[in-house]
């Protein structure tokens, strides 16, 4: 059997790198780089990105060397992604950090609202089982990340992890403000609004799981098949009969259920900015569906049934 | 003519990964820019704006030299200056619909903080309009627009000078930071009134459970500067010389 070689340029400055001689024609992009380490410790595997044009796209793990349009000296270009961190460490840092700074405020810790408040509990019943829905919200997804989620991509920059606590921690923090303030103005239509909001809440919530698992279960451990998803028995996934994402149908309705149950102008702009994230995610999502499957239900939107 | 395109073709791919030449750009608005009706719309919209900052700076000259001290100059272009800046909000517009092929982020973030500057601050706050610091940034961004404006339409109608391309590059570098001193100077000149008055603040207890300080947002404002300043100073200076060393070396071939 044939050997190849592998040289490794800079893709910005086309210094040679490294020189792999004899390497195995059904070594796939994930061995190479593991050799490629071995003269380039700083830079480990999930750092590296390997393209058969110093422009063009990144090599997938799994590709093979020789089904590359390649000959026997192959020339890849390599490009340092920058630190990374694993998905589930950010996700535990993102998470953990809204749960513990809303309680902060629920128990009103000393140097926010002056000293006479200092400990102090909110008269309004809302107010308590805001914090009782927030803290359940961010523990679920804590569970989730650690029991459910099957991550395909095992990393992400490490700058992703400033940007992305900034937002959900910053976001927290103003919501919590406002909602454990002293002077708190519950909602206009009282129980009844909150009644209505707490169903809302739960619903979506409930419903998000489902999703979760659905997805979870379509995709085997270890493996990285895709597959379309369709309703399963649980009636919560039944929203997949009309959207690609119900995931995030079901999380933003949660946050609008948070919002008409504290009646809190920074909720509902939470909201409205988390929306339109989840609607580009939803978005590019259900392109991919559609250039993946040609036998993609053709009634589903992105997010929201029969709109966007 | 052919040696000058080899050479802004060996610049472009030279630059390692860096923008296409100024050359490149200018073809390439050729093959998919706008077309005759939105040139045609933007070249008018160029030349209204020029002429606009004119009549400020026109305005500006004629009561300094009727007072003879340029104290309180503010008032006698107030309006021509909130109607042409304000007017400035278009070019998002052309942005967002494409007919102009810069960012819409950054020509917002651009626009929005001269038209905030005039109407929530200098506009809002009386007793900042005739401190000096108005004068500064009002003379700042006339020129500049003056120059900018007649840059587009000259560009526009393929016949851009040599003189308005390089003032374009050029003076940014004293009127930036000219005019970012007056913007900072006069919002540092209002703080006390607005604190004073409570302007555009909301207070808790309300029915939305929101609150809003606009003293400590103009104080995040300021503070906001010290990242952006030297960035966007320091992108000009970059775009200086690519644009204007093109320009020399295309000359000496020609």
């Amino acid at each position: 059997m044939k050997h190849y070689e592998v040289e490794i340029l800079d893709a910005k400055t086309r210094e040679k790198l490294c020189f792999l001689d004899k390497v195995e024609p059904h070594a796939t992009i994930a061995e190479i780089k593991n050799l490629f380490t071995k003269s380039h410790p700083q830079w480990y595997p999930a750092r590296q990105s390997l393209r058969l044009d110093p422009k063009g796209k990144s090599l997938k793990d799994e590709e093979v060397l020789q089904k590359l349009p390649v000959g026997t000296t192959a020339t890849l270009y390599f490009r340092d992604l920058g630190a990374q961190i694993s998905w589930v460490t950010v996700f535990l840092t993102e998470y953990a950090g809204p749960l513990f700074i809303y309680l902060l405020f629920y128990f009103r810790v000393p140097f926010i609202y002056g000293h006479k408040y200092d400990f102090t509990s909110s008269r309004h019943t809302v107010v308590h089982l805001a914090c009782i829905c927030h803290s359940f919200h961010y523990i679920k997804r804590l569970l989730e990340t650690l029991f459910v989620h099957r991550f395909s991509h095992g990393t992400m920059p490490l700058r992703n992890i400033f940007k992305n606590c900034t937002y959900y921690w910053g976001f927290a923090a103003w919501m919590a403000y406002y909602i454990n303030h002293p002077l708190y103005t519950p909602p206009t239509y009282g129980a009844q609004q909150v009644k209505l909001a707490l169903a809302i809440f739960v619903v979506c919530q409930l419903g998000n799981f489902s999703i979760h698992m659905a997805l979870r279960d379509l995709r085997p451990a270890g493996s990285k098949t895709r597959k379309i998803p369709y309703p399963t028995k649980n009636p919560f996934t039944w929203l997949f009969l009309l959207v690609s994402c119900p995931n995030y149908t079901y999380e933003v309705g949660s946050w609008i259920g948070f919002a008409i149950m504290t009646q809190c102008l920074p909720v509902a702009l939470f909201s409205l900015v988390g929306f339109t994230q989840m609607t580009i995610w939803a978005k590019g999502k259900h392109r991919s569906y559609l250039k993946e499957f040609r036998d993609y239900p053709p009634l589903r939107m992105p997010i929201v049934p029969f709109l966007l | 003519m052919a040696v000058a395109a080899a050479t802004a073709a060996t610049r472009g791919n030279g630059g390692g990964g860096s923008r296409a030449g100024a050359g490149e750009a200018s073809s390439a608005r050729k093959k998919r820019g706008p077309g005759p009706l939105a040139t045609a719309y933007l070249v008018i919209y160029n030349v209204v704006m020029t002429a606009g900052w004119l009549v400020i700076a026109v305005g500006l000259v004629r009561a300094y030299l009727a007072k003879g001290s340029y104290h309180s100059l503010y008032y006698s272009i107030e309006k021509p200056l909130k109607f042409f800046q304000t007017g400035a909000l278009l070019e998002i517009l052309h942005c967002a619909i494409g007919i102009v092929p810069s960012s819409v982020v950054l020509t917002s973030f651009q626009v929005m903080s001269r038209v905030f500057l005039i109407w929530a601050v200098t506009h809002s706050v009386k007793e900042v309009q005739s401190e000096d610091s108005v004068l500064l940034f009002v003379i700042a961004w006339t020129i500049t627009e003056i120059i900018r404006y007649s840059f587009y339409t000259f560009s526009l109608l393929n016949h851009l000078p040599y003189l308005i391309k390089w003032a374009r590059y050029t003076l940014f570098i004293v009127l930036y930071p000219m005019g970012v001193a007056g913007e900072l100077l006069t919002i540092y000149a209002a703080l006390p009134f607005v604190r004073q008055a409570g302007l555009y603040s909301i207070s808790l207890p309300n029915k939305y459970n929101f609150s809003f300080d606009y003293y400590t947002f103009l104080i995040l404002i300021m503070i906001s500067y010290i990242p952006l300043f030297p960035q966007l100073y320091f992108h000009m200076i970059h775009q200086r010389r690519k644009v204007l060393s093109y320009t020399e070396e295309h000359k000496k071939f020609e």
